[in-house]
């Protein structure tokens, strides 16, 4: 073996034992654990949502949307969602109980027939109303659903973030893996690159307009989602956030989503 | 007494309109059927407008809801109807919602037939499927409890199915008579009916007990063969609902048994419906969604129009910006050697505009089984709706 090939391989190999020492499972749930209690305690809140879709040559439709969330104690977030626009799916509701550990449980009620529907939870991977954003991506992040990896500091728009690799725990998440970046005084998000299965970038998620209400929690005015494989484009609004209203576990059970307005 | 008020009711939203400002919505639609296996005489076509009115106000702990149609039929008086399919209000009382006026109401898992929906009357005419009904005049009565949910049912009076003018279609040919009832009140009759509806892990179960008069008449043709005549018998049922949601794959099972007593008498009977529905999401390495769906309906009374049918469909859902999706239903009866195909596709065109194009195909070995009555009412229909 030549000098120059030792040299080269000592160097490939210290590379490789220093990204290891800095790669850190450990480290990585630290700071998803952390994001996660800087966000207990909101209770309930409801926001209004305008989507906005756009094909890749730019042209744009709208959808109006409510979203109202409740807490979870020992489980994951409820989170109900009323479409108001377009007129066909009026007065359509999607109510989600999120599972830590096991799949969620979700009902849709459609208003024509007043019927309330259990639906399967494993469509998590398909488009939410026709959008770039998946069932999965407008879902309650839990700490379960993920294992993690503490990747590097890296500055973002100004901002000290750690980077961390968050692995999706179920299989049939459309997912192999996503890169979070997540400002370091504050444990917001602030940008996700959503890898496929096949490991190629999908999509880009970037949070913008952070706003802190009740002086403890901090949400996004606007999420703008990038598809880079079909360079379609999703863009959520969110205006009138209300937080510990006089909402209750009940107006988030089955039967409550057939009086939802 | 309650429909009477639920018409006051209404007037009262109409008039009343502007204080619903921002919550009143309506929907328009223009439809055109065409029958391209019509028998002579029978409309070879057929145009008509719905104008669907929305409206709902809270008041600090009373709710009020109205939801209106008016429908017009270029030929077909049948179909013409000024519905108040939903006109109540809601208050919390002792631990309960109270709902008094008309309401609409669904119960059931299956796809293909709901055996269990007994609350209200079907508008068949309009030919809409599970959606069309007609609203229940009737007080009733729902509490979240620990064990699920509890509904309590009065229906103070008797809605009758709607039929088609004997030159329209759907429809045998031959006109409907006034109805004759087993119980002496005739439409006056109270029903009464019952539901506990709960959940644990996958499953969804239901059971639900009714007495009151069977929504579906026994038809049966007069003396010189001149007209059909509807007797609408009493029924005494217990109804069984349940749903396993797996991964992909949905179970489900309704039941209903019970007596039903008539002009023939009094019989017990069963009608069942058991099912599987397996989602084959993004399918083919794309954003489409592709249902297989398959039912074995079951059903010994003598309204049904077979004792059993056998049901496989195909739903595709292209999960794209216009909502584009598309249905396919096949029901087979081999004992009779008679089936039923539908088909449905719906697109929107923008954010008030949505296209609807279905088309449902009879087919009978013999001119006296259900469908072979109605074999000239094939039907391909387009549907407009814009909403406002």
């Amino acid at each position: 073996m030549k000098l120059a090939t030792v040299t080269t391989f000592v160097t490939i190999a210290s590379a490789v034992m220093t990204m290891a020492a800095i790669a850190s499972p450990e480290k990585g749930l630290e700071i998803a654990i952390e994001a996660d209690s800087r966000d207990k305690g909101f209770r309930n809140s409801t926001a209004q949502i305008k989507m906005i879709l756009m094909d890749k040559y730019g042209q744009s439709t709208e959808r109006a949307i409510r979203n109202r969330t409740f807490e979870g104690d020992n489980e994951g977030d409820k989170s109900l969602v009323i479409f108001d626009s377009p007129g066909d799916v009026r007065g359509t509701a999607f109510l989600s109980h999120t599972k830590k550990a096991d799949s969620d449980d979700q009902w849709l009620y459609l208003p024509a027939l007043k019927r309330v529907k259990r639906i399967a939870s494993s469509n998590k991977a398909g488009p939410f109303m026709g959008s770039e954003f998946s069932y999965e991506d407008i879902a309650s992040q839990e700490v379960e659903k993920y294992t993690y990896n503490y990747l590097r500091d890296e500055e973002l728009n100004g901002l000290d973030c750690f980077v961390v690799e968050y692995d999706p725990v179920d299989r049939k998440s459309g997912y192999k893996r996503q890169i979070v970046w997540m400002d370091k005084a504050e444990y917001r998000v602030h940008k996700i690159d959503f890898y496929d299965r096949k490991d190629a970038l999908l999509k880009t998620l970037t949070y913008e307009d952070y706003n802190q209400y009740l002086d403890k929690f901090w949400r996004s005015n606007r999420l703008v989602m990038i598809n880079h494989q079909t360079g379609k484009k999703t863009e959520l609004v969110f205006t009138d956030w209300k937080f510990q209203t006089g909402m209750t576990e009940r107006d988030f059970e089955k039967s409550a989503l057939k009086r939802t307005r | 007494m309650i429909t009477y008020y639920a018409r006051c009711f209404a007037v009262v939203l109409l008039l009343t309109q502007p204080a619903f400002a921002g919550k009143v919505n309506g929907k328009l639609s223009s439809r055109l059927d065409f029958y391209p296996d019509h028998a002579d005489g029978a409309a070879s076509e057929g145009r008509s407008a719905e104008v669907k009115i929305d409206a709902f106000h809270d008041f600090e702990k009373i709710r009020i809801v109205g939801e209106f149609i008016f429908r017009g039929d270029e030929k077909d008086n049948g179909r013409r109807i000024t519905e108040a399919r939903q006109a109540y209000f809601r208050s919390p009382f002792a631990g309960f919602d109270f709902f008094v006026g008309n309401r609409q109401e669904f119960w059931g898992k299956a796809e293909s037939k709901n055996v269990v929906d007994v609350i209200n009357q079907s508008d068949a005419a309009a030919n809409e499927g599970k959606s069309g009904k007609l609203g229940a005049p009737s007080i009733s009565a729902e509490r979240y409890l620990d064990i699920g949910d509890l509904q309590l049912w009065y229906i103070s009076s008797f809605r009758e199915k709607t039929f088609n003018d004997s030159d329209a279609h759907p429809s045998t040919g031959v006109p409907v008579s006034s109805a004759q009832y087993a119980r002496n009140d005739g439409k006056d009759a109270d029903d009464f009916a019952a539901r506990l509806s709960s959940f644990a892990g996958d499953w969804d179960l239901a059971g639900s007990v009714f007495y009151g008069t069977a929504r579906d008449p026994i038809l049966s043709v007069n003396s010189n063969g001149s007209a059909l005549n509807p007797h609408y018998a009493l029924q005494k049922s217990i109804g069984f609902e349940a749903q396993y949601t797996g991964n992909v794959t949905l179970l489900k099972w309704e039941s209903l048994h019970g007596t039903q007593s008539s002009l023939i008498g009094a019989h017990d009977f069963a009608a069942a419906v058991a099912g599987i529905e397996y989602t084959y999401y993004g399918a083919f390495e794309t954003i489409w969604d592709i249902g297989l769906l398959g039912e074995i309906q079951h059903d010994d009374r003598p309204q049904a129009a077979a004792n059993q049918f056998g049901v496989a469909g195909v739903r595709l859902v292209f999960n794209d910006i216009a909502d584009s999706n598309f249905l396919f239903l096949a029901s087979v009866d081999r004992k009779t050697d008679q089936s039923f195909v539908s088909l449905e596709a719906s697109r929107r065109i923008n954010d008030v505009t949505s296209v609807k194009l279905t088309s449902q195909f009879y087919n009978a070995r013999t001119a006296t089984s259900a469908f072979g009555q109605l074999s000239d009412d094939d039907a391909i229909t387009l549907t407009l709706d814009i909403f406002f």
